[in-house]
């Protein structure tokens, strides 16, 4: 009984799934922590993580995406600056 | 700012937050062309419930796979083709007569993503993240899902080495259909365990 289930057969729409973001600028930050860990962090999302915990802890009724974005805020400040030209 | 329209959406602090944020990582080369519009585009219309779903209604009409989903998740999970971020570590529990399963995330918002998508926005809510853990089948309830007394309830809080999912039990009347129909059974909340089938 394993027959391949295949996409084609399937009608499966986002069932109660609400929307993923309400605002434009929610799927941005989304992103761009996407982005930070995947090309600054080499994909280890820990770091931000710990971050989002520490940004949730900080103010706990704070909307969620706001406080997605003060850990992201946060974890830029741990990237090293970029090398001007004149350096490398 | 714009003055079109009777009504023009300011700028919230947040949202000029967000833009700053992008200008600042884009002009460090962290964020390729098109990046957020496939993301969002990918977690919009691909990654969600239905992944799950499909990988439940497996594990219901086959046997083997079942099997394998309850020894290592994320490889059984591979198998259908899913994986990614939030997604390394999975651990998947089985609700059986007499155990009930929930998932929660204490600290922030560990979730499954790539077979739930994204987290609905009660889950990463402090009430829920605090009251699963203190009084999980009074607030099941509340979110109408009661359970009789005599089943426990074992509440799983996601970490970042764990990710779990729910494999709800097979609803009695679902006898006969196919996997795709029975795919078409599986709802989110079942996979996080705030529901029943």
């Amino acid at each position: 009984m394993s027959t391949p289930l295949s996409l084609a057969d399937l009608d499966l729409p986002r069932r109660n799934g609400e929307l993923a973001f309400d605002a434009p600028w929610q799927s941005t930050v989304f992103a761009l922590a996407a982005a930070v860990v995947e090309h600054a962090f080499g994909g280890d999302r820990e770091p931000f993580r710990q971050l989002l915990i520490a940004a949730i802890a900080a103010q706990p009724g704070r909307p969620y995406w706001e406080s997605w974005t003060a850990a992201l805020e946060a974890l830029v400040q741990t990237l090293p600056n970029s090398p001007r030209p004149d350096e490398t | 700012m714009s003055d079109k329209g009777h009504h023009p959406a300011p700028v919230s602090p947040v949202e000029q937050r967000v833009a700053a944020l992008e200008a600042l990582l884009s002009e460090r080369g962290l964020v390729p062309e098109g990046f957020i519009e496939e993301i969002t585009r990918r977690y919009e219309s691909e990654i969600g419930p239905m992944n799950g779903a499909k990988v439940v209604a497996r594990a219901w009409v086959d046997h083997g796979y079942k099997q394998r989903l309850l020894a290592d998740g994320t490889a059984a999970i591979a198998e259908l083709g899913f994986g990614g971020p939030e997604g390394d570590h999975m651990v998947v529990v089985e609700n059986t007569a007499a155990v009930h399963n929930v998932i929660v995330c204490t600290l922030c918002s560990c979730y499954p993503w790539p077979v739930l998508g994204l987290p609905p926005a009660w889950y990463k809510d402090p009430p829920y993240r605090a009251r699963m853990v203190r009084e999980a089948r009074v607030l099941l309830a509340e979110m109408g899902c009661s359970l009789p007394d005599e089943v426990e309830i074992r509440v799983w809080d996601s970490s970042a080495e764990v990710r779990y999912l729910v494999l709800p039990q097979r609803p009695p009347a679902s006898v006969g259909m196919t996997e795709a129909e029975l795919a078409g059974l599986v709802t989110r909340d079942s996979m996080i365990g705030v529901a029943t089938l």
